[in-house]
């Protein structure tokens, strides 16, 4: 599909900083978006959610741009920003009027270069206590919120670096030190190791020049080797039962499946939409619509450079057991295996992923990320119409093929319960 | 040589942008329409407003806006509530209905090629919604399961008992939009469809439109799918009382919760040409942004919270200041002494480097607010809510910019109460109890959720 062209110009600088353009002069927004190859996979045993924590500090200052400056900088151009961490990479974005391109570069460019002498322990001892505020806010306090980390503590083994959660443990992120976060920086922030994406409004020779310019004398750090990761697998099936402050029970089931862009990934997602995509799929009128056992219920399919998994995930009504929910969810599975699924239903979760193809170009920063994404994983950043094809070249008979291979294997299995009330 | 970078870049010219544009007209049968025409992607979005929110809600029946909101999709024209939603998913269309206070919103996004469908499938909804009991049944056990579900969510139970509290019972506004759970235990299909009847006509409707098709073409199609639909002509409006509230913290105690949500605010005048910009731009400085006041002490500063906001809700007949975050359990009344004395300084006004700030960010964002077709929508979704003038997006920068110091520090005096706060904490009560001092903050009354309703 033509509108799914997005072509682009990549290139590295001689410190390995890699560089991909894309120009749209439709309106005066231009986007940059990072990836820096580093999330929590790289972290070790002990300092957990370093990667995360580091993202924080990115935002604390560099050489030349004092604590608190860079959000106001950018917030004053009439840009908005942010950043991210996940198990793969850390990105950092921001979107600005077309005029302040170069602010964003200035500013980019101290952190990638010049962060660590504007780094002290109260900026740390500061970031450290957000983020285990942020930790509190969005797991501990949050209903269901350690269901996730639970589940790939359990799904992936000790010395898999998806293991544990983004955020990082408790005890892990009070015990991070300078040097820490210094030789976090050294290792894993080089321009060896990230790509700059700049998408939207600009004049190609002037931004290139500008790049060279600000990134051209950071220093290379040298480039991390590539974890070492066996696909992960689970000996045994696993049941845990946990109570949370909940009122309402409910179920995960968990399975290895496979890395992100693998030939089965795409099935995989099909699969989850038409299992719960819609009022209509399989397992919502089941179990929320027809026999009303469960309030909701939702899949997914996770996918990473080092692993994946699928998993279910529904919540009883009051007073309907979690038992009754299961069977369904396996009978359905089992269906899945023995019958193919019906062309309409095919054709329906095909429409639905082309049209979300077409919405997500409304937003130039949704571009940029990913030009970013396919970059990381596929090494071609203009694989949009790649990832679309991926979609639609799957056929009935895979749906079935890849519930064969994955779901009929060793799971995981969460209960989230209500607290016992304790008399008092 | 090395890149001088002691100095902000400076910015390279200005920029060109051209506001969309908007066409209003009505059909015979009074619907507005709102179109803005966009052709950069084949998609069309829609927002159709139904002047149908919680605030309409009789006493008993709080939650009936919202049920009705939640079945109208439940079956409709020729097809059930799974065909219906099927139907969407065949075309690839985004559909989905909300309702808030004072407004149901059924929202479409299609490709071009598929409009014409989608279009009639929206209509069909909107005009010949089945409201089958067995549907409206199904939908009203969801609610109450629900209503169970949220109790563990203490965001919502700080948000939903803060409004209670600062409304107070008697007004409309004050419950939420899910209803409470005798009051939705009572309603019947019956309500439903009399509200329908009442509230779902095209003297009460708005339809907005951005998209890749041609103003005649447009005409043609909704000509088509809305011409022949008819309603009352006359709206009943609630009445909303509202009073001033004095200053009184309530703990909604939730035990061994590691966190404190926390919300203070008061009422405060509804949305208002006379003071909107004014109230923007100081409250950008306190809480709004975050390099903000608040942010930057109980963030940046103290490490209490991941974020904290303020701002000014407007609703149709109402409006509110609140401050919302959520902080360690420990540091539940050192962040609230923070609070309360950033909103006391706010009063002594806010500086010239904020106004500029402000006016700055402001300013220059103004072009990005229009880049989906989702934000054009909800921008011209809120001229019509707020009952804007005609020409405000482009008189928006100038009058963001017309505005001064002394006219900021002014309203800022009339807008902002500290005696009048009312605070609502959802924490473990007697680890919270435990750090006020005698008599601090005033009243402090000490509850669990399911009573918040009967006070």
């Amino acid at each position: 599909m033509n509108l799914l062209n997005i072509p682009n110009e990549k290139y590295k600088l001689p410190n390995g900083l890699e560089i991909i353009l894309f120009q749209n002069n439709t309106l005066p927004f231009t986007a940059v978006n990072i990836w820096y190859k580093a999330g929590s996979a790289n972290e070790i045993k002990g300092k957990t959610g370093l990667a995360h924590l580091f993202e924080h500090m990115m935002f604390q200052g560099s050489k030349n741009v004092p604590k608190e400056m860079h959000f106001r900088y950018i917030q004053e151009a009439g840009g908005t920003l942010n950043a991210s961490t996940s198990f793969d990479r850390t990105n950092y974005f921001e979107k600005l009027p077309s005029n302040d391109l170069e602010l964003a570069l200035w500013l980019e460019s101290d952190r990638m270069g010049f962060f660590l002498e504007a780094l002290d322990q109260v900026k740390l001892d500061n970031q450290k206590s957000v983020v285990l505020n942020e930790r509190l806010e969005r797991y501990d306090n949050q209903p269901y919120g350690l269901a996730w980390e639970k589940i790939i503590s359990n799904l992936y083994s000790e010395n898999h670096p998806y293991n544990w959660p983004t955020i990082g443990h408790y005890k892990d992120i009070e015990s991070y030190n300078l040097d820490d976060v210094r030789s976090f920086f050294q290792h894993y922030y080089s321009p060896s190791n990230s790509t700059v994406v700049i998408a939207g409004n600009f004049e190609v020779n002037k931004t290139k020049s500008l790049i060279e310019k600000y990134f051209g004398e950071i220093k290379n750090n040298g480039t991390p080797l590539a974890l070492k990761s066996n696909s992960p697998s689970l000996e045994q099936l696993k049941f845990i039962t946990s109570e949370d402050k909940v009122n309402l029970e409910r179920i995960y089931l968990a399975w290895h499946s496979q890395n992100a862009f693998h030939t089965d990934d795409a099935a995989l997602d099909i699969l989850s939409d038409l299992l719960t995509g819609s009022k209509n799929a399989r397992l919502t009128r089941k179990l929320v619509y027809e026999l009303e056992i469960a309030q909701d219920v939702n899949t997914m399919q996770f996918s990473g450079k080092y692993g994946g998994h699928f998993m279910i995930v529904a919540t009883a009504k009051p007073g309907k057991p979690l038992d009754e929910i299961k069977k369904i969810i396996m009978d359905e599975i089992s269906i899945l295996t023995e019958e193919n699924i019906s062309p309409r239903e095919l054709e329906r979760s095909k429409n639905v992923i082309k049209s979300n193809f077409i919405y997500s170009l409304q937003n130039i920063e949704t571009i940029a990320d990913m030009l970013n994404l396919y970059n990381f994983y596929l090494g071609e950043p203009n694989s949009f119409n790649f990832d679309l094809n991926r979609y639609n070249s799957v056929s009935e008979n895979n749906i079935s093929e890849v519930v064969k291979k994955y779901l009929q294997n060793n799971y995981v299995e969460l209960r989230i319960v209500p607290e016992r009330k304790n008399a008092n | 040589m090395r890149t001088d970078r002691k100095n902000r870049p400076a910015s390279s010219g200005e920029i060109n942008f051209i506001l969309p544009t908007v066409q209003t007209y009505q059909l015979s049968n009074g619907l507005k329409i709102y179109f803005s025409e966009k052709n950069d992607l084949p998609l069309i979005r829609i927002n159709f407003l139904v002047n149908n929110g919680s605030r309409f809600d009789p006493d008993n029946l709080k939650g009936l806006t919202n049920l009705l909101a939640m079945c109208i999709d439940e079956g409709a024209g020729k097809y059930d509530a799974l065909q219906l939603a099927d139907e969407f998913e065949m075309l690839g269309a985004q559909f989905s209905v909300s309702s808030d206070p004072d407004l149901s919103v059924l929202s479409l996004q299609v490709l071009r090629e598929n409009f014409i469908p989608a279009l009639k499938l929206l209509a069909s909804v909107i005009t010949e919604p089945h409201l089958k009991e067995n549907d409206f049944n199904r939908e009203k056990r969801k609610v109450l399961v629900r209503l169970e579900q949220v109790k563990a969510e203490p965001d919502y139970v700080a948000d939903i008992s803060f409004e209670y509290f600062l409304f107070g019972s008697d007004s409309p506004y004050a419950f939420p939009v899910l209803g409470i759970e005798p009051t939705v235990q009572n309603i019947q299909i019956e309500s439903v469809r009399i509200l329908y009847q009442k509230n779902f006509s095209p003297f009460n409707a708005s339809i907005v439109v951005v998209g890749n098709i041609d103003l005649k073409s447009l005409q043609t199609e909704l000509d088509d799918v809305f011409g022949k639909w008819n309603g009352k002509t006359t709206i009943e409006e609630p009445l909303v009382n509202l009073k001033k509230s004095r200053r009184k913290v309530f703990i909604i105690n939730k035990k061994d919760a590691v966190q404190t949500e926390i919300r203070t605010g008061h009422l405060s005048s509804k949305r208002s040409e006379k003071d909107f910009f004014q109230k923007q731009i100081m409250n950008l400085a306190l809480g709004g942004q975050f390099s903000s006041r608040l942010n930057l002490n109980l963030r940046e500063k103290s490490g209490y919270t991941y974020g904290i906001h303020s701002r000014f809700n407007y609703f149709k007949e109402a409006g509110y200041f609140e401050v919302s975050t959520s902080v360690d359990v420990e540091n539940t009344t050192n962040a609230l002494r923070e609070i309360y004395s950033e909103i006391n300084n706010i009063k002594d006004g806010i500086t010239k480097e904020e106004l500029e700030f402000a006016k700055s960010s402001l300013t220059k964002r103004y072009p990005a607010n229009f880049e989906t077709f989702r934000q054009i929508a909800t921008n011209i979704s809120s001229k019509i809510i707020n009952n804007l003038p005609d020409n405000y997006f482009e008189t928006y920068i100038e009058r963001v910019n017309s505005v001064s110091l002394a006219d900021v520090n002014k309203i800022t005096l009339d807008s902002i109460h500290p005696a009048e706060l009312t605070t609502v904490l959802v924490g473990d009560s007697n680890k919270i109890l435990g750090q006020i001092n005698k008599d601090e903050f005033g009243e402090t009354v000490v509850l669990d959720y399911d009573d918040v309703f009967n006070n």
